[in-house]
């Protein structure tokens, strides 16, 4: 007689799956085991299709192999594909909102954008899809909140980009380097807790002779508030108050401007206009001594086909800020790629389906651990235990992204969430640029928020108030 | 009974069967090429100014459901596209940025069709060259741009080991010179416009007058002041005032290499324009902005056109005093 393997977990699922199937009102689909078996089994129930959608080719191609799994178990799969930049998408999807436009059955876009997507009435709530197939979004902490807005799920994510910290290991446990900073500083150089610590790790280790800058953060116009935020929300700051006035001109607010525009002394002279594709090389290459950064990049770091630093990175907490009274960090996540579906199309149930495929644990395992397509970045609980995802970010890798998610942000998630983020920004690089004085900076910005709250609605804005606190991280550290 | 002597020449003549067919034949191309034109217009340019038109007078944002929802609000918009320093200094900038770019672009495409203009050997092979940067796509221009102006980026490299010294501006994150930058390469991806229109004007102008000239004595410099360059006026304002008009428009390169920044250094009005429509989804307060730059554009274009005219009239009496029309 052999041994039976059925776990008392899968013998009490099964249990729990009869008995809801025999009960009036409930789909057969409930008979199926694994989440994916029950979305397989529910999309099966809406027919075969092609669906087309907007998505950047670097987020397509290490989906195919799970899109074509997907086609031979349901016969749904992707056919006509608009390539566009995840930085495009958000205009172009605004235009299919205005339009109406049934042309794309899904858009794979920055998650920041479910509020003004869904207030121009172009997202279909995938609630009722995930209720059919019995589908959890199993996202580590409370990151599934992300996709929620007025309390329905608009998205599913594929790509956590989360910030991490990174320092160089090598410049942090160099002996001389220990003595420079104690003698400096007065104190131990370990891995940063603070903004403030921060800054005096990166301004000591630096060496622009040798084309080693302290900072590796991103300052330009597009990118710049992503780091703002982190600071003014660990300065215990918040966007808003209950009746929708901003409240950036506070010292919460002011502390974040300050410490923002410190970067410009231990960064390289070019940061102002610098994103991505000028940044990451330079870490990866070895001239950066410390920054916060989207975590994919430590993939592309212990990656040594494409890094010269493999090994010699250490991944944690982004830093956070005593301003308050209290320790507080805050990370961020933006842009946040996720699937979101058009109201407008006739294939939604197709394309709502083949999303939650493509979202469980399970099978967006070979999507985030992609050795070479690197841009989907881990985010469910099955990531983290997931062996190949773990090579490819290291286990302090996976340490460091299990932590940030505890404490992770979003920039202002609300309606108009693109002119908020850009008036920021604008205002925030003038200053970085000279052209504006830093005491400016916020009264200005406000200015120009309360313009745009006045011009989207105050009531409405109120009434998505709660949405966006409750995307806010719940504790202060993380566990 | 007196007879009235009447010229044959002062009687209306019948036109022959021959010639209302061709009369015929002649209105029949002219509308071949004009319909599709008027059609053009009257289908799809006329309905979005219309479009355009209704949003400029009706407050409406993408989150209020349907077009017809918006509020009329009169001359508001127009008055607070005309009140927001933003679009002021957005207008600066576009002004400031034609402007510099159009006057490189006739500077370098005047010298060089200049000395383009008489057959030598190998002329094909530069002409070829000297074309290619406008068949560059604006979009491969930035990003090409960014790879190398970097402050240690192999332009300034090439330009410190020519010249021996430390040559090191920062074109893309220095405020006061990102403007520049982004002028610089808009001529050299529209120098080949400036050239092959100064090109044509150059070889179109009649032999006749430049010999007259030489052979009266007149140095090289006074012919090409008094003779050539009179005689060019018309093509070269059409120059200017084409290259102008497309500048004002510049935004491709703009927005990828720079998107509008460092701070608000490049940002023009084609950028401040896409940030309100399509960053800020103000449709209205986009359009209104769009009927505005839309207006000054006829102004210029109208004023060019009266300069045209007048550049034609000079020209012709001038012909008309040498006794001779135009080549060609």
């Amino acid at each position: 007689m052999t041994k039976s393997n059925i776990s008392r977990r899968t013998f009490i699922e099964g249990v729990g799956l009869t008995v809801a199937n025999l009960l009036p009102g409930t789909t057969p689909f409930a008979f199926a085991a694994s989440m994916e078996e029950r979305t397989v089994a529910a999309a099966k129930a809406v027919g075969a299709t092609d669906v087309s959608g907007m998505i950047w080719s670097p987020y397509l191609v290490p989906m195919q192999p799970v899109i074509a799994e997907f086609k031979k178990q349901t016969g749904i799969g992707v056919g006509a594909v608009q390539d566009i930049s995840i930085f495009d998408a958000p205009q172009r999807a605004m235009a299919e909102a205005l339009s109406r436009s049934p042309e794309f059955d899904f858009i794979h876009i920055d998650s920041n954008m479910i509020p003004s997507l869904a207030s121009a009435g172009y997202l279909e709530p995938l609630d009722e899809y995930m209720k059919k197939a019995d589908f959890k979004i199993e996202a580590i902490g409370d990151y599934a909140t992300f996709m929620t807005y007025k309390g329905q799920t608009y998205g599913i994510p594929t790509d956590g980009n989360v910030h991490i910290q990174y320092v160089r290991k090598d410049l942090l446990e160099n002996p001389d380097n220990k003595k420079k900073f104690a003698d400096k500083h007065g104190k131990e150089l370990k891995f940063p807790e603070t903004w403030e610590d921060d800054l005096r790790i990166q301004e000591t280790l630096m060496d622009p002779s040798k084309d080693l800058y302290g900072s590796g953060n991103l300052r330009n116009r597009a990118n710049g508030p992503t780091w703002w935020y982190m600071i003014f929300y660990s300065a215990g700051g918040f966007t808003f108050d209950d009746d929708m006035n901003p409240t950036l001109d506070t010292p919460a607010g002011h502390y974040a401007v300050d410490i923002y525009l410190r970067d410009k002394k231990v960064a390289h002279p070019e940061s102002a206009g610098w994103g991505t594709p000028q940044m990451i090389p330079r870490i990866a290459q070895g001239h950066v001594v410390s920054c916060q950064y989207w975590d994919g990049t430590a993939k592309l770091n212990e990656n040594p086909e494409k890094s010269k630093t493999k090994g010699k990175w250490l991944y944690g907490l982004v830093p956070g800020s005593d301003f308050s009274g209290k320790r507080i960090h805050r990370s961020i996540s933006s842009p946040l790629a996720a699937l979101l579906i058009n109201k407008y199309s006739p294939r939604k149930a197709q394309a709502a389906y083949l999303a939650l495929w493509l979202g469980s644990g399970k099978n967006s395992v070979p999507i985030v651990s992609d050795p070479v397509n690197t841009f989907h970045d881990a985010w469910a609980k099955e990531h983290m235990i997931a062996p190949q995802v773990i090579n490819a970010y290291t286990p302090a890798g996976i340490k460091a992204l299990e932590a940030n998610f505890q404490v992770v942000a979003p920039p202002t998630y609300l309606t108009g969430y693109l002119e908020f983020q850009d008036t920021l920004g604008k205002n925030l690089s003038e200053a970085y640029v000279g052209q504006l004085p830093a005491k400016d900076v916020l009264k200005k910005t406000q200015d120009e928020w309360s313009a745009i709250v006045r011009r989207i609605g105050r009531s409405k804005l109120k009434g998505e108030l709660a949405s966006y606190k409750a995307v806010m991280p719940k504790r202060d550290l993380p566990a | 009974m007196s007879v009235a002597v009447v010229s044959a020449a002062s009687i209306p003549s019948q036109p022959s069967p021959r010639q209302l067919s061709r009369q015929r034949a002649i209105e029949r191309f002219r509308w071949s090429i004009l319909g599709p034109l008027i059609a053009l217009l009257a289908f799809v340019l006329m309905p979005v100014l219309f479009l355009q038109l209704y949003f400029s007078f009706h407050q409406w944002t993408v989150y209020l459901g349907s077009w017809w929802d918006a509020e009329y609000v009169g001359l508001d918009l127009f008055w607070e596209v005309l009140t927001d320093p933003r679009f002021g200094w957005a207008m600066v900038r576009s002004l400031v940025f034609a402007t510099g770019s159009t006057l490189g672009c006739f500077l370098v495409g005047f010298a060089l069709a200049y000395l383009m203009h008489r057959p030598f050997r190998g002329q094909p092979f530069y002409y070829t060259i000297f074309i290619l940067p406008m068949l560059t796509v604006p979009v491969v221009v930035a990003y090409t741009a960014e790879m190398l102006l970097y402050q240690s980026g192999p332009i300034n490299d090439l330009i410190s080991h020519i010249a021996g010294i430390e040559f090191k501006p920062m074109w893309l994150t220095n405020p006061d010179i990102a403007l520049l930058t982004v002028m610089l390469l808009e001529i050299w991806n529209w120098v080949p416009f400036s050239f092959i229109i100064l090109l044509a004007g150059l070889s179109a102008i009649p032999k006749e007058p430049i010999e007259a000239a030489e052979i009266l004595g007149a140095s090289k410099w006074r012919v090409f002041w008094e003779v050539q360059l009179p005689l060019l006026r018309p093509v070269i304002f059409l120059a200017l005032v084409l290259r102008f008009l497309e500048a004002m428009a510049e935004f491709p390169k703009t927005w990828a290499l720079l998107q509008g920044g460092p701070g608000t250094a490049t940002e023009t009005l084609p950028v401040y324009i896409f940030l309100t429509t399509w960053q800020y989804f103000q449709i209205s307060k986009g359009a209104a902005m769009s009927y505005l730059v839309m207006l000054l554009m006829i102004v210029i274009v109208l004023f060019a056109i009266r300069l045209l005219r007048r550049e034609k009239r000079s020209l012709d009496t001038m012909y008309a005093v040498a006794g001779q029309g135009p080549a060609g």
